[in-house]
């Protein structure tokens, strides 16, 4: 085989209940001017992106999950070889919000225990329909320890960033095992856990 | 052996622009967005006959999916090798591959029994 030109691969999986906008997320709103109904018909399985982060070339494999899945149905094989796990709730379903503490209990029984997460409270752009307020998901999320963010897949708000503050996450992580990492300049260039509040498009 | 491999290639592959040693010369790139989906040289040219779903179907055509032949591909042996790209679920050993950014597509295919991917090289554009 040819050499390899990247220096990290991380799996990422979308989680979260019916109809947050997994899918979405993953497969833009191509109210662009092109809609590809021929794809769009099929679905999205995956997409593999490439981010640049600290000098290295990481590869992202972003996956989907299935449309009816429920946390009570999702066991070990779904998480396997998942880095990284986004879970989404709605904004504007409270029961999507409640849920979050579900799927975070399935995801320490299943999935691999230093698994990074990250949580969006997507569909921000309907401000008028909100019902879960952004300190709330950031609380959650501090309870937790782990990242929060809110986003749009349909006017793609944080999306991208979402993605690459995800991957950098995993990248602290991973430095930190390697051997040979040096441990001063992850030091210095670590951010703090959680995303800075009020850059998001709701406030 | 790289001169050897070379009497292999068809005379007819080294004539177009756009391949060089029978790999990609130039940077794959989506057209409708731009998004880079190969680095150059990082996949191999080849001739073959296969039907790709157009990217746009006619909308009164209810269910009949309408193809179109495609004689040029970039191979791809590992999927990891692409920039950015997206894959569809599997339908008959296949998986379409589309744009990662605008989801355009199918800009190719991907043969799930070999795991290797062709890009459709007229559903691409080429750059420095
Ligand atoms: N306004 C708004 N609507 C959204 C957004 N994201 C998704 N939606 C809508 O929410 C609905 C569900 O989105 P999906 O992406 O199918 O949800 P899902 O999480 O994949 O659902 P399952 O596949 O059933 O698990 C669709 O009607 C989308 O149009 C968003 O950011 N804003
Ligand atoms: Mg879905
Ligand atoms: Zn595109």
């Amino acid at each position: 085989m040819a050499k390899k030109t990247y220096d990290l691969l991380f799996k990422l999986l979308l989680i979260g209940d019916s109809g947050v906008g997994k899918t979405c997320i993953l497969f833009r709103f191509s109210d662009n001017h092109f809609t590809t109904t021929f794809i769009s018909t099929i679905g999205i399985d995956f997409k593999i992106k490439t981010v640049e982060l600290r000098g290295k070339k990481i590869k992202l494999q972003i996956w989907d999950t299935a449309g009816q899945e429920r946390f009570h149905t999702i066991t070990t094989s779904y998480y396997r070889g998942a880095m990284g796990i986004m879970l989404v709730y709605d904004i504007t379903n409270e029961k999507t919000f409640d849920d979050i503490v579900k799927w975070l209990r399935n995801i320490d029984e299943h999935a691999n225990e230093d698994v990074e997460k990250m949580i969006l409270g997507n569909k921000c752009d309907m401000e008028e329909k909100r019902v879960v307020s952004k300190e709330r998901g950031e609380a959650i999320a501090r309870e937790h320890g782990i990242r929060f963010m809110e986003t749009s897949a349909k006017a793609n708000i944080n999306i991208d960033r979402a993605f690459s503050e995800l991957a950098e996450a995993i990248l602290d992580k991973t430095a930190g095992r390697e051997a040979d990492a040096d441990h001063s300049r992850i030091a210095v260039e670590r951010r703090p856990s959680r995303a800075p509040p009020s850059r998001a498009c709701c406030t | 052996m790289a001169e050897m491999e070379n009497d292999v290639s068809p005379i007819e592959t080294e004539q177009r622009e756009y391949v060089e040693d029978g790999k990609n010369k130039l940077v794959v790139q989506c057209k409708f967005c731009g998004s880079k989906i190969l680095d150059k040289k990082s996949s191999n040219y080849i001739a073959q006959e296969k039907d790709l779903p157009l990217m746009q179907q006619a909308s009164n055509n209810d269910r009949e999916v309408q193809n179109e032949t495609i004689k040029e591909f970039y191979h791809v042996e590992n999927m990891y090798t692409f920039e950015n790209i997206g894959f569809t679920h599997t339908v008959d050993n296949h998986k379409y591959l589309s744009c990662a950014d605008c989801d355009a597509g199918p800009v190719g295919y991907h043969d799930t029994n070999t795991r290797h991917s062709y890009v459709a090289i007229s559903r691409i554009v080429h750059s420095k």
